[in-house]
């Protein structure tokens, strides 16, 4: 069984980190987690919810309905309430009387009596919300004396005493809700943008650059937090434009360089995503999707920029794109790309969204020990070396300056030296030897996922952030005797036409009867692709582009009605 | 969709061009691709030597550029070349340094280049003070694109395009890089060798961080206002008895143009360099610290 808790109030009210101490609490006493995050883009104001959604066993999705809803501003319950379960309890933080079917208790009043302050009205609120589960408060207050370990002992004490109070407050109110058992061994929890900093940082990422722009943000900031750890140098430069030509000059000199960034700042970047093509630099680009066009909604969630991160930058040119499902995938596929990136001399894409990079949920622990990839450099090239020496693979031997050899390098036209060039037989000759790069990042193109039974009837085929929303449609479809499995892609480009038909049809006396492409963007962008490459002659689209996320429930409920 | 065609279809398809059909291919060579009596080959003769007298090692050298007739300088010299994007250079050459700050980072570039299209990474490049030579080649008018105003252009600067003569105010590097405290400051001519060389010296042998050095040179082909005569009658040599770490006196220096161009060392400050602050670096360059992981 599972239960939905909804956190909900003004920006600047603490929403988060409530939520984030129900998640440590909850998982510390061995519950398995899915947490998203609603946000707008605003400092103070507005309204703003944080899910949890908690289980017996691995959750995939959130959900629509909450079961307890913890409401830090009034304002949350007329938006909020007609989204409550049948049976939900409704938590309000008030010291008047509430109006039917809401409890009022006076978080805020509680914590500046108890604590001092009213910042602590989410140690209130957490205690509180513990009980209405039922559950011992001793996982919360672990969990507060961990997370306030820095801050010292009378601010844990405070948090502490802040958090039984609020038992105490809902103790005299039932009713409780019945809620999952908890396992008693602590549920690691992961994030995608945690998860996106360590794959890069024990990958050996050396420099990393950007300018802030939400949800690419995290990764920049996750990776400068670790980076006197690992050795990285972190700059926030003075616009995307410089951040990506800054990424390129540090992957020439020899060191694995990483941009992160979203929609409107990709795009300033295009540019320099032709030039590492151009100059065949290990570029890696972590694109976090919000929903555009132009600034669009910048705090919600999208997966919408899959054809343009596949042809941004002018000319043609070999690249890679990978999508992450989880955070785990999310952490293997940024040192893949990393690798990816430096064994074809490639620019290479890690697609993630707002969805995904807030998203906490179960996850293996991530390694966190240094394993720098290969760079595929030369040690001592020859002194007649040549930077773009033809080869049949396309991959020319790579050298980095401040050795025996000159390494030049050129955004225009050259010559296997690497110097500018007019000839057109060179023009031809260095371009075939780009693109024939292509041949090599096809032939390791990851294949798809299979969840569920090789002959279903259904297929959802979906990519990136979909993976766990869809998981849990073929669970539910499955549930109700409906034939579903699902085949998620972490890998978008290049694509193996055939691999991919395969995949859809293992089984050619037994091919889906009807094929879904899940995603979230407006025009269906990943199934035209796939029918460009003729993996697939049809499917029905399931899109959505409301800027917020896929539910299993949602994706389940339109499936049946098709 | 031409990105599904692997590279050797597109071979393919070129090779069974029937006859009457083959391609026309100029000649190409790697000479320089300037105007004879340019200031740029000026320019190129002068970097050459100023590398040898400040010993600098051409294998740990790189010149960066962008695009334009400048930016081609780094094809004709022995050194490593990052010859990026238009206006790109100076985060090119800030990734370089960072990525391994052993190296000496040149960027070569034309005013366009640099103060125009790369306008915004000038200014900040300027504040974050990293070990950078910017030679900037400024000769007040765009070449490559045959003759349009650049942002030093003068004032009334007829062009193709600035049909009623330029309207903006000339660009000021000297005295931006001065407000923004830029640790070495300064103007050459390049019709005054000697001179160009002991600024180019200077540059190279800063360690201070950032290096700005302006460079006139006349453009014969699409500039006739700013002619080799035009500079020579108006740069004159600072006078000794400037003291390049007095700021406003530099500044004043720097706001002079009409009656008189100063050449010479404007200002230096004595400024932490950006690298001398990360703290990762002080464990080595970036590039050692992968490699010595890696081992």
């Amino acid at each position: 069984m599972d239960v939905n808790i909804r956190i909900a109030g003004e920006a600047g009210q603490g929403v988060q980190t409530t939520g984030t101490l129900l998640v440590g609490a909850l998982a510390g006493m061995g519950l398995s987690v899915f947490a998203t995050q609603s946000y707008l883009s605003r400092i103070r104001g507005g309204l703003n919810w944080f899910d949890i959604r908690i289980g017996d066993a691995p959750l995939f999705s959130g959900r629509e309905a909450a079961d307890l809803l913890v409401a830090l501003a009034p304002e949350a319950l007329e938006t909020l309430r007609p989204h409550m379960s049948d049976g939900g309890v409704v938590l309000l933080d008030s010291e008047e009387p509430a109006a039917t079917g809401c409890i009022s208790l006076a978080f805020t009043k509680t914590a500046k009596e108890i604590g001092g302050s009213e910042v602590m009205a989410n140690a209130v609120a957490a205690g509180a919300a513990i009980r209405v589960l039922g559950y011992p408060l001793d996982g919360l207050l672990g969990f507060l004396s961990q997370k306030f370990k820095k801050k010292g002992e009378e601010t844990i004490a405070k948090n502490r005493r802040c958090a039984e109070a609020g038992a105490k407050l809902f103790a005299s109110t039932p009713p409780r809700l019945p809620a999952p058992k908890p396992g008693g061994k602590p549920v690691s929890v992961g994030n995608a943008t945690q998860a996106i900093v360590l794959g890069a940082a024990t990958a050996g990422v050396k420099f990393v650059c950007g300018y802030p722009m939400t949800p690419g943000t995290g990764v920049l900031q996750g990776l400068a937090a670790v980076g006197d750890e690992f050795g990285i140098v972190v700059e926030q430069a003075e616009d995307e434009i410089a951040a990506v030509n800054m990424a390129c000059g540090a992957t020439y000199a020899g060191v694995p360089a990483l941009v992160a960034t979203s929609g409107g700042g990709f795009a300033l970047m295009t540019e320099g995503v032709s030039l590492a093509g151009m100059l065949e630099l290990p570029l890696v680009i972590v694109l976090g999707q919000r929903p555009g066009p132009a600034t669009g909604l910048p705090t919600r969630t999208a997966q919408q920029d899959l054809l343009f991160a596949l042809h941004a930058g002018h000319g043609e040119f070999p690249r890679a794109i990978y999508a992450p499902g989880t955070p785990e995938q999310a952490y293997h596929l940024t040192r893949r790309a990393l690798e990816t990136s430096h064994k074809h001399q490639s620019p290479v894409f890690l697609l993630s969204d707002q969805f995904l990079m807030d998203l906490q949920t179960d996850t293996p622990t991530l390694a966190r020990t240094l394993r720098p990839i290969d760079r595929h450099i030369l040690a001592d090239p020859p002194e007649d070396y040549l930077r773009y020496a033809v080869t049949e693979s396309g991959v020319s031997p790579r050298a980095i300056p401040g050795g025996k050899a000159f390494v030049i390098v050129d955004s225009d036209e050259h010559t296997e030296d690497g110097h500018i060039t007019e000839d057109l037989e060179a023009r031809v000759r260095l371009q075939d030897k780009r693109l024939a790069k292509e041949r090599g990042l096809r032939a390791e193109a990851l294949p798809p996922e299979r969840y569920g039974p090789e002959d279903a009837e259904r297929l959802l085929i979906c990519w990136g952030s979909s993976y766990g929303p869809c998981r849990e449609a073929v669970d539910l479809l499955d549930a109700e005797g409906a034939s579903a499995a699902m085949l998620h892609f972490r890998q978008l480009w290049p694509l193996d036409a055939a691999a991919v038909r395969k995949a859809v049809a293992p089984n050619k006396k037994r091919a889906p009867r009807q094929i879904f492409c899940v995603e979230g963007n407006a025009t269906g962008q990943f199934a035209s692709l796939l029918k460009t490459v003729g993996a697939l002659a049809e499917c029905t689209s399931v899109l959505k582009y409301d800027g917020l996320p896929f539910t299993g429930a949602e994706i389940a409920e339109r499936i049946r009605h098709d | 969709m031409a990105f599904l065609d692997h590279g050797a279809a597109g071979a393919e398809t070129r090779r069974a061009a029937p006859k009457g059909f083959a391609m026309i291919n100029p000649p190409s060579d790697n000479r320089p691709a300037w105007c004879t009596g340019c200031g740029n080959f000026g320019i190129l003769t002068v970097l050459d030597r100023a590398i040898e007298e400040a010993g600098v090692d051409r294998r740990r050298l790189v010149l960066v550029s962008g695009i334009g007739q400048a930016a081609k300088l780094p094809h004709y010299t022995r050194a490593n070349v990052f010859n990026g994007l238009h206006g790109r250079a100076l985060p090119a050459a800030t990734g370089i340094k960072l990525a391994n700050h052993a190296l000496e980072v040149v960027v070569t570039s034309g005013d366009g280049d640099m103060y125009g299209e790369g306008g915004n990474h000038f200014l900040h490049a300027l504040r974050r003070n990293i070990g950078i030579k910017m030679f900037v080649h400024n000769n007040q008018v765009y070449g490559l694109t045959k003759g349009q105003a650049s942002p030093t252009s003068d004032e009334g600067f007829v062009t193709k395009f600035q049909t009623h003569g330029v309207i903006l105010r000339p660009f000021n590097p000297l005295a931006i890089a001065i407000v923004e405290d830029c640790s070495f400051v300064a103007r050459s001519f390049v019709g005054a060798p000697e001179h160009l060389k002991a600024m180019m010296v200077a540059a190279l042998k800063h360690r201070g961080g950032t290096a700005l050095l302006d460079i006139l040179q006349p453009c014969i082909t699409f500039n006739r206002r700013n002619t080799w005569a035009w500079y020579r009658e108006r740069c004159k040599p600072i006078d000794d008895s400037h003291d390049p770490t007095d700021k406003m006196k530099a500044l004043e220096l720097a706001m002079k143009w009409d009656g008189g161009i100063p050449i010479g060392l404007f200002y230096r400050s004595d400024r932490p360099t950006f690298e001398s602050q990360q703290p990762v670096l002080a464990r080595g360059t970036l590039v050692e610290q992968f490699a010595k992981a890696a081992v």
